[in-house]
């Protein structure tokens, strides 16, 4: 516990390294990456361990004063963040492996690693920073990192403005993070954590500040976790190389947001007006990201809409007072979505195309990496005893326990476009016959193969940590933690499992009468659902009135909110930069360098104020 | 006053300013009497010796107790310590710069830049130490004197040429308003002395010139934004930075402006800290919401114009402009942590900013054109150019772990602690903070994301290399651990002698 620091300053380290000597180790700077990350891997495991029904533990120095302020920093550990952390070092080391084979031949492959474990310290950094202004540190490296990495492929220009976008979209959620950070001090008198819970539990904040301060974090946490209307950079940001859109992009550091939010959870809780903000949000996030998924033809983009939609999922979960719930989807999600990534960067790199109608006929070729995608697209669908089941089961009961059953509608409904998209993407890259030649399609090694199989067995396993069958290992284990919470969950009405299982195999079974019914592999869907064949056998029909019906509505419902996203929400953003743009050429017009105007601008300035003061300060009247 | 009172005053408490006279002196002395074609390059090497043993003498005075020349004419105070070590420090680092600074055609100028950069600085200490209007016009002047001719060093080039005039002729207007201003002050007051004119305005007969008292205060005060570059009186800056020198641009974007700041913070603090407004309340607080207008214009202007130059040295004006809004914040404000934080944010852009100017010096020399696009591909080329620049661009957009960030914050501390916190200003603030990304990354881009020709790479000369090293290792350094300048300067100046009369010893 003592040598937690230690955890973040490995991935620094190699970072170092690989920037001082990378270029002489060439593929041998894979090695100090994965070594590291896994040395950071046992420590904080090891740390987790120490955490199970042990004491929270905190070291800090003075690190600034100003005046009689004094600012520390330092590093915690409390149940939630050495979740984190476990989390964090395991789908890094898994990704530090799967890239070894992934990048090879790479020219920059060292740089790579370099930016890998430049992030892998910010993200852990920010992790385990036990105040406010120290997690604002590591938010903005982290941000830096993806940056690095979106941007990896410099020679594309689609690459370069997608890691710009993102990382000035996320900084534009950042302004308000900042603010609320500063209000916070003044309000609270600290950037700790344990001190601002106690000014607010001892009611020395008012309530309108609270809430004020609680949206403005929350909006960084917007920006960060890619919600709405901030969510437009993360879709993008799938230019950079596959493995880093399994870590960053999926598992790591778009949970940041969510993290932050649970992190602050007691701020969060003190002010309703700020929790139904979350819930909100989180909610149409999830219904609006999931809808647009829908229709995506790139397999990355069909992940991001997911991860956003994901993402929505947690906040609405930790909105509607599902702490254990929201934290829990966040964890098992960063499972089966990197599983889902590494999986698409092996079909990826085995076809070279991301489309996915130029895919299909997979299953044959890639005889691990398709179940292995199949077991995560059957847990993020909520497929019964997978773990995106669990976890979506109790978002959805929390939810429901909430009372907010405007925000279960749509959330039940999002997870039946969860389903959906995800068997549509399945059925179209490895069911059927190949729509187009790719050459020699071949496994991938393992390198490759490996870290898939690992976090495979993850996306299943993770989903008994906390179940009502089984108990709820999870929920015991976090309410060691500053937070205080309410038990939930256990008593929600049996019907609500029912009811997202039934949906969830509503939209699989729906992609598959849509994309995978005349294809070859109806017979291995068949012999593992026998009680289909029925339905198959009918399909005339179904399909039929499913066209009429739920398919061209979907359809319609996608590329409405397509059309939003495209020009309501972008258009919005596009707007503004449109209009910094214009003000900067109209700007630079007026200074064209005319000595007249100069000395004009500086006298009618100072005419301009001393008139307003005129008027204001009532010398006129 | 015979000469024994003269000889016996304390004349050691302006041992700095003497050393750079002297030093000025010399330069020029030998100057005059250098043949014609000889290099004026040891005379650089001289006028550094100078700045560092004025350095010396001002370090030796730091545990002096305060003291003043003619009744508080000419102090040595913590607030004149604390800005000439600023100056100081920016003035040497810009003369090892200038060594390798390559002149061509009009290097036999070389020694006037030397000296007249050594006036300049003798004025801008001259600010930083006065609490007389007399004194400190005179120091005003005495740097913007230098600066026109120095803006000018490059009499073949045209835009050299332009620069100075345009430098002339607004620095000529905005004399005018400043000396307008202090006018009505001294009128009201009958007093030149800052704290005599403090205590003046304390009187209560004061208030029925009440209006007469604001104006003065904002047309002084928009007279002196020239040298800080701040609305009103920024649209020179573009024009000046592109055509000076550019250990010149540098002198102008740092030395200068901490000047100008020096002097607002103790011009206005001290005249009017207790001064009455309109109807009642104090003149500080009720002319705040006018000063954030100009601060706010101040961030906005210099930012979005920023986001259109292709000329790197009109880009880092228009920054400099925004930055100067930055640090008019903590002023704005007037927090109880105000001298801190300006100081620190000012000794950040000294770094920051003077190791940008190093790295846009070698780059616009090797490519020959001022167009951003001499930064293509920078990283192949000169990859330690490349990091430190990244650094200092990091730094001056704010990013964490760098001095550029530590200062901000300070600012924000200071924009949202008062009561009532200022939420529109720091929401400004930040908000420029982002649109400043777009053009800072752009730089950033070009350097690592753009192969671009695949030119020679950059010969390093030594002086560059020196300033760049210092520059990026105290920016990184004071991004860790910004405590660490705090702490020196809690230490070595204790302000609260700032408001404090004090006898001539």
């Amino acid at each position: 516990m003592q040598n937690a620091w230690l955890i973040p300053l490995l991935p620094l380290l190699s970072f170092i390294l690989l920037l001082l000597f990378g270029k002489k180790l060439k593929e041998a700077s894979a090695y100090a990456g994965i070594g590291a990350t896994l040395l950071s891997l046992m420590l904080a495991a090891a740390v987790m361990l120490g955490q199970w029904g042990g004491e929270s533990y905190k070291a800090e120095g003075v690190w600034l004063s100003i005046g009689k302020h004094a600012v520390t920093m330092g590093y915690e550990i409390n149940p939630l963040n050495a979740l984190m952390l476990v989390i964090v070092t395991l789908v890094s080391f898994l990704v530090h492996v799967y890239s070894k084979s992934y990048m090879r031949g790479d020219d920059r492959f060292h740089v790579f690693f370099a930016y890998l474990g430049l992030f892998t310290f910010a993200m852990l950094g920010l992790v385990l920073s036990p105040n406010l202004l120290q997690v604002y540190m590591f938010w903005e490296l982290v941000g830096l990192g993806s940056f690095l990495l979106i941007g990896y492929y410099y020679f594309k220009p689609e690459a370069k403005a997608a890691a710009k976008k993102a990382f000035i979209m996320t900084r534009i959620g950042d302004v308000g993070l900042f603010i609320g950070i500063i209000l916070l001090y003044w309000q609270a008198g600290s950037f700790e954590y344990d001190e601002i819970f106690k000014a607010i539990a001892d009611g020395t904040i008012s309530s309108d500040m609270i809430t004020l301060i609680a949206i403005l974090i929350f909006v960084g946490a917007v920006g960060k976790s890619g919600q709405l209307p901030l969510h437009t950079w993360l879709p993008d940001a799938m230019e950079g190389p596959t493995p880093v859109s399994a870590l960053i992009h999926a598992a790591t550091m778009v949970a940041a947001g969510v993290y932050l939010v649970a992190a602050m959870y007691p701020l969060f809780e003190a002010s309703s007006a700020a929790m139904t903000t979350v819930a909100v949000v989180g909610g149409i996030t999830a219904i609006f990201a999931a809808s647009i998924g829908l229709m995506q033809k790139d397999i990355k983009r069909v992940l991001a809409y997911s991860t956003v939609s994901q993402l929505g999922y947690m906040m609405l979960a930790l909105g509607s007072g599902g702490y254990t719930a929201g934290v829990f989807h966040l964890m098992t999600h960063a499972f089966f979505k990197a599983l889902l990534f590494l999986a698409a960067g092996s079909v990826i790199h085995a076809v070279h195309t991301q489309n996915i109608e130029e895919m299909g006929g997979l299953w044959r070729k890639l005889k691990i990496t398709a179940p292995l995608f199949l077991i995560g697209a059957l847990s993020i669908s909520g497929f019964p005893l997978f773990s995106g089941f669990f976890s979506k089961d109790e978002i959805l009961m929390a939810t429901y326990g909430d009372g907010r059953y405007g925000l279960f509608v749509l959330a039940v409904l999002a997870a039946f476009f969860t389903a959906f998209y995800m068997f549509r993407l399945f059925f179209m890259v490895f069911a059927g016959s190949p729509s187009q030649e790719h050459g020699k399609v071949g496994e991938s090694d393992g390198p490759m193969i490996l870290p898939m199989a690992v976090l495979g067995v993850l996306a299943v396993l993770a989903g008994y940590l906390n179940t009502p069958w089984f108990g709820t290992f999870l929920a015991d284990y976090l309410s060691h933690g500053p937070v205080r919470f309410a038990a939930e969950g256990e008593h929600g009405p049996i019907w609500i499992p029912i009811l997202a299982t039934a949906v969830s195999l509503a939209g699989i079974l729906l992609a598959y009468l849509m994309y995978g019914k005349k294809k070859l592999s109806r017979n291995w869907l068949s012999r593992s659902l026998p009680s289909l064949s029925t339905i198959v056998y009918r399909k005339y029909y179904v399909d039929e009135a499913y066209d009429a019906t739920v398919v061209r509505g979907t359809t319609g419902f996608s590329c409405l909110w397509s059309y939003v996203d495209r020009y309501l929400v972008e258009g919005a953003v596009n707007g503004t930069v449109s209009l910094i743009q214009w003000l900067g050429k109209r700007g630079s017009y007026m200074y064209d360098g005319q000595v007249q105007r100069i000395g004009a601008v500086a006298v009618a300035g100072l005419v301009i104020i001393l008139l307003f003061f005129a008027a204001a300060g009532g010398y006129f009247s | 006053m015979d000469l024994q009172t003269l000889t016996s005053m304390n004349w050691g408490i302006m041992a700095p300013e003497f050393v750079v006279l002297g030093t000025a002196l010399l330069l020029s002395l030998l100057d005059l009497f250098m043949t014609g074609k000889k290099s004026r390059r040891p005379l650089g090497i001289l006028a550094i010796a100078g700045i560092a043993a004025s350095f010396i003498f001002l370090y030796l005075q730091f545990g002096d107790p305060g003291a003043s020349l003619f009744h508080d004419m000419y102090r040595l105070d913590s607030f004149s310590k604390a800005f000439k070590l600023i100056l100081l420090l920016g003035t040497g680092l810009i003369l090892v710069l200038a060594y390798d600074y390559q002149m061509k055609e009009e290097e036999e100028y070389r020694g006037e830049f030397y000296y007249l950069l050594l006036t300049a600085l003798l004025g801008a200490m001259v600010m930083a130490s006065s609490a007389d209007m007399i004194t400190l016009f005179i120091g005003l002047e005495l740097l913007s004197l230098s600066s026109y001719v120095m803006a000018g060093l490059r009499k073949g080039k045209m835009e050299s040429n332009e620069a100075a005039f345009k430098y002339v002729v607004t620095g000529g207007i905005s004399t005018a308003v400043t000396l307008f201003g202090m006018s009505y002050i001294f009128g009201m007051t009958g007093e030149t002395n800052l704290y005599a004119v403090g205590a003046a305005l304390r009187d209560t007969s004061i208030l029925q010139n009440q209006f007469l008292l604001v104006f003065a205060f904002f047309i002084t005060f928009a007279g002196l934004t020239f040298k800080i570059a701040s609305a009103p009186f920024h649209m020179w800056a573009p024009d000046v930075y592109q055509g000076s020198p550019l250990p010149v641009t540098a002198f102008l974007s740092v030395v200068s402006k901490t000047a100008g700041f020096a002097l607002i913070l103790r011009f206005f603090l001290l005249c009017f800290s207790s001064a009455p407004g309109i109807k009642g309340d104090q003149l500080l607080l009720q002319v705040q919401p006018y000063l954030a207008v100009l601060a706010g214009a101040t961030m906005i202007a210099g930012n979005v114009i920023a986001l259109r130059q292709r000329d790197i040295k009109r880009l880092f004006a228009y920054s400099s402009v925004a930055q100067a809004g930055y640090i008019l914040v903590p002023f704005v404000s007037v927090s109880a942590l105000l001298f801190e934080t300006t100081w620190f944010y000012l000794l950040a852009y000294l770094f920051m900013n003077i190791g940008a100017f190093a790295v846009i010096q070698a780059v616009t020399a090797a490519a020959g054109t001022n167009d951003i696009s001499g930064f293509e591909g920078l990283y192949k080329r000169s990859p330690w150019l490349a990091v430190a620049m990244t650094i200092f661009i990091l730094s001056l957009a704010g990013i964490p772990l760098t001095a550029g960030f530590a200062g901000k914050f300070g600012i924000f501390m200071n924009a949202l602690g008062t009561n009532p916190p200022h939420y529109i200003l720091a929401g400004i603030l930040m908000a420029t903070t982002v649109v400043s990304y777009f053009y800072y990354f752009n730089i950033i881009g070009q350097m690592f994301f753009r192969t671009g020709q695949e030119g020679p790479r950059i010969q390093h000369k030594n002086g560059l290399l020196v300033v760049t090293a210092v520059c990026a290792a105290a920016t990184l350094f004071f991004g860790i651990f910004p405590g660490a300048a705090l702490h020196f300067f809690y230490n070595e100046f204790q302000f609260n002698d700032f408001f404090q009369v004090m006898e001539q010893k």
